[in-house]
């Protein structure tokens, strides 16, 4: 305890600046749309609707394949007098649907990674 | 913007505002790094696509490929340190003197994947096999 207080103090007294900043590319997207899209019931039309057109499009074996990303990018910095200690995380959410010949929804692949992440300095450890 | 643009954007200004100060310790990680341990449960000929997604995440690209679909996950794990031993002279030295060494480690890596029509999954390789950068500032 008694440790933990004289390195705070240390940090304090070094303490030159912080910062935090952020960056997005993309619309989020809503774990509910994502769950209403239903395998073999969907059409292409109405995932257009409810996502808007896809940020690419792929074929895959003769079928359409959508894909729609956004990113999130978070930067911390701890800028102390003599060291400083930045780093940036990025993660990405991605969605996949893959669209049959007779245009509706063959599979549905998604992840939200974004999800949880926090703003660090500390560059060291995962 | 894309968004390799974006990540571009993103290093230059935590370099930038780094080089303020005597050490810098900077790292950037795009994804989840993965290892051979966190692929260790797929089995070629066995496991699935939608095994790997919900252990992995969903890919960040799919391709067509010959024998089925090639899955692509990429991820970077790039680290940047710096000293400026210039610092020490500052509090002597009329002039503002410089001497910097440092040095960057990009650990950009994929891991791919191929699935057969039903989606199963029949080889898996990391695309590079080189260690995780370290924080070592001196370049030579």
């Amino acid at each position: 305890m008694r440790i933990a207080g004289v390195l705070l103090a240390v940090m304090i007294l070094t303490l030159n600046a912080c910062a935090f900043s952020r960056g997005t590319l993309g619309d989020e997207l809503k774990t509910e749309t994502i769950n209403s899209i239903k395998k073999g019931i969907t059409t292409r039309a109405d995932v257009i609707a409810q996502l808007g057109a896809p940020d690419r499009i792929l074929q895959l074996n003769g079928r359409d394949l959508f894909q729609y990303y956004r990113y999130d990018a978070k930067v911390g910095s701890l800028l102390l007098i003599l060291v400083n200690f930045s780093r940036v995380s990025v993660k990405s959410d991605d969605l996949f649907v893959l669209i049959n010949r007779e245009g509706t929804v063959e599979e549905v692949i998604a992840s939200k990674r974004t999800e949880g992440m926090e703003f660090r300095f500390w560059p060291w450890g995962d | 913007m894309t968004p390799w643009n974006l990540l571009r954007a993103l290093l230059l200004t935590t370099v930038a505002s780094a080089t303020l100060a005597g050490c810098n310790v900077a790292r950037l990680t795009i994804n989840t790094p993965l290892t051979p341990q966190h692929v260790a449960f797929i089995t070629e000929g066995r496991t699935t696509l939608a095994d790997v997604v919900n252990v992995l995440g969903a890919p960040d690209s799919m391709a067509e490929a010959e024998s089925g679909t090639t899955v692509i996950y990429r991820f970077l794990n790039a680290k940047y340190s710096r000293v400026n031993f210039g610092w020490l002279a500052k509090p002597w030295s009329p002039v503002d003197p410089d001497l910097i060494m440092s040095r960057s480690g990009f650990g950009a890596d994929a891991f791919e994947l191929i699935c057969d029509s039903d989606w199963v999954i029949i080889h898996q390789a990391f695309v590079r096999h080189g260690p995780e950068p370290l924080f070592t500032p001196y370049p030579f």
